[in-house]
């Protein structure tokens, strides 16, 4: 068996009566890249603020690493990168990263650092002069400063230009690579979908799924056929075929979308469709997130 | 134990770093002391008698005080509301550095601020006007002062508790000019009217000033004023503490 990273146990967290996080049960192994996915509210912040140790929960059980999180020695094996953080004051990009190397027991390089963080050529001005995204990227060097086992990510692409972004991600997925356990929220769904291999959906503080990313959206907005029709396809013959719910066209290109695109795909052939170019692939992740928290608002609604 | 007092001494080098690139720390702290005490002692007669000693060596007192009030109210204040503020102590929160190694090397970066201004002003009294105290009084005013200068850490730390950084800015810089003209440090309160002279007991800069005057002015240590110090102190911290806790229940 696996050890576990991080275990919330029926975690609830109340402000004035409201419940941010609802009864929240969640174990995730160590090595595994989990995205934390909901709308603004949704109750991320707050849960990833209770496993950090910066809040402390209602009720219910928080443990990081089998230990306390507010434990020092927890401390020095994780890292993250918190939103609404600015950098440091009359400090250089080099002193602020050497600064937080100082607080762990073993430290990346600062060569390392100023790599993974694109920062080489920036680290002799001051951190408060920096873009934005540069500032981001700072905060990424800082996070992973102590080599963390676990790694937490609050919307970390905030700001970030495309450069940036990739380059980022390359870096986790290199971390994920070497067995560290990744953390994150974003509101770029694409982003979880390439770089997570787990997502939690949180909803008005109550999980409402959680899988691997083409479990999540194969479970609600299944997958797409796409192909050039010939000229004897229609509307009419293609929704003669069982299984197809609606037909989507753009030129002579057809998208379907279904819950079991194998027997669909299947079904077309044998009614002799004349089809090339035919692709298969996962509905967005954005559609299947979307489907997700439109179902749980409803669900709540109905109550 | 090794990693945290490395932690500890770097983050007591940072803070060193910050302050002495504040340029507010820089100006009020050193430029404006060292321009005021050369500038009012040549005007006047630096060799006419106050307080039993001569004004030059009066007024390097007063202007030593101004410069270690300032570091704390002015740069040390705004560092704090700016950390607070700014997420920095969330972000430190969850390092594994030990939240009294962050107050330790607050307190001891702070004290070495106020010692270089203490030492940096007794040179230029001394060799720059030619001020001449026994080694004693040297001693014992420069330690006066030092020590007495924790106490505006604490009214800083009061101040930055507000979190709004720019507010504390101003704030701080009426609290500074504020305690300063009327604590008499920039003009000796003996020439203000007798009811402002009362008031004028009352501030912690009188007070500091008032120990170091009395130091070279022959006088031994006054603990009174050591006491009204330390009750300041008192007041600041608690009321510092309860306002931040306050804001963290929120």
């Amino acid at each position: 068996m696996k050890k576990l990273a991080i275990q919330l146990e029926h975690v609830t967290k109340e402000y004035k009566g409201k419940k941010a996080v609802d009864d929240l049960s969640l174990n995730v192994e160590s090595g595994t890249v989990v995205a934390l996915l909901g709308p603004n509210g949704a109750g991320k912040t707050t849960t990833i603020s209770m496993i950090l140790g910066l809040q402390l929960p209602t009720s219910g059980k928080v443990k990081l690493l089998g230990e306390d999180p507010r434990d020092i020695k927890v401390r020095n094996r994780i890292g993250a990168m918190l939103q609404d953080v600015s950098v440091i004051d009359n400090l250089k990009v080099a002193e602020t990263i050497n600064l937080f190397r100082n607080y762990y027991s073993n430290p990346l390089s600062l060569e390392q650092l100023l790599h993974i963080s694109g920062l080489e050529t920036e680290m002799n001005k001051m951190a408060i002069s920096l873009s934005g995204g540069q500032q981001r990227r700072l905060g990424f060097a800082l996070a992973v400063a102590g080599d963390p086992e676990i790694i937490f990510l609050d919307e970390p692409t905030v700001g970030m230009d495309i450069t940036s972004r990739q380059l980022f991600w390359e870096t986790i997925r290199t971390m994920a690579g070497r067995g560290r356990t990744v953390v994150l929220t974003t509101h770029y769904l694409d982003e979880a979908d390439n770089v997570a291999d787990r997502i939690v959906v949180i909803n008005n503080g109550k999980l409402v799924a959680d899988g691997t990313p083409s479990e999540i959206k194969a479970g609600t907005t299944g997958r797409v056929i796409s192909f050039t029709a010939g000229a004897s396809v229609t509307t009419e013959t293609l929704q003669a075929v069982p299984g197809v719910a609606n037909v989507e066209w753009s030129g002579r290109r057809v998208k379907l979308a279904s819950s079991d695109t194998d027997r669909l795909i299947v079904a077309l052939i044998e009614k002799n469709i004349d089809m090339c170019d035919i692709e298969i692939k996962s509905g967005g992740l954005e559609d299947a997130f979307q489907a997700l928290v439109q179902n749980t608002n409803e669900l709540k609604g109905a109550v | 134990m090794n990693t945290k007092l490395n932690a500890t001494i770097a983050q007591c080098k940072a803070e060193l770093l910050r302050t002495i690139r504040n340029k507010r720390f820089v100006f009020f702290s050193v430029v404006m002391p060292v321009a005021f005490f050369f500038l009012f002692t040549s005007t006047m007669d630096s060799g006419a008698k106050i307080n039993g000693t001569d004004w030059a060596t009066y007024y390097l007192m007063s202007m030593t005080v101004y410069g270690v009030v300032g570091a704390g109210l002015t740069s040390f204040a705004q560092r704090i509301s700016r950390e607070r503020s700014q997420g920095w102590i969330r972000m430190l929160k969850i390092t594994p550095l030990p939240p009294g190694s962050y107050i330790l090397s607050k307190v001891v970066a702070q004290g070495l601020i106020n010692l270089a201004i203490v030492l940096l002003m007794f040179i230029i009294g001394g060799f720059g006007k030619g001020i001449h105290l026994s080694s004693t009084i040297w001693i014992e005013s420069g330690l006066w002062i030092w020590i007495g200068g924790f106490s505006f850490m604490a009214l800083g730390t009061l101040l930055g508790s507000i979190k709004n950084a720019d507010a504390v800015q101003v704030l701080a810089l009426m609290v500074y000019m504020g305690l300063s003209i009327l604590g008499g440090l920039w003009f000796p309160s003996a020439s203000m009217s007798s009811t402002m002279q009362t008031i004028a007991e009352f501030t912690p800069t009188y007070q500091l000033g008032h120990g170091a005057w009395n130091l070279v002015g022959g006088t031994a240590i006054d603990w009174n004023g050591a006491l009204i110090l330390a009750a300041y102190v008192i007041v600041f911290m608690l009321l510092s503490t309860y306002i931040m806790k306050k804001q963290e229940a929120i």
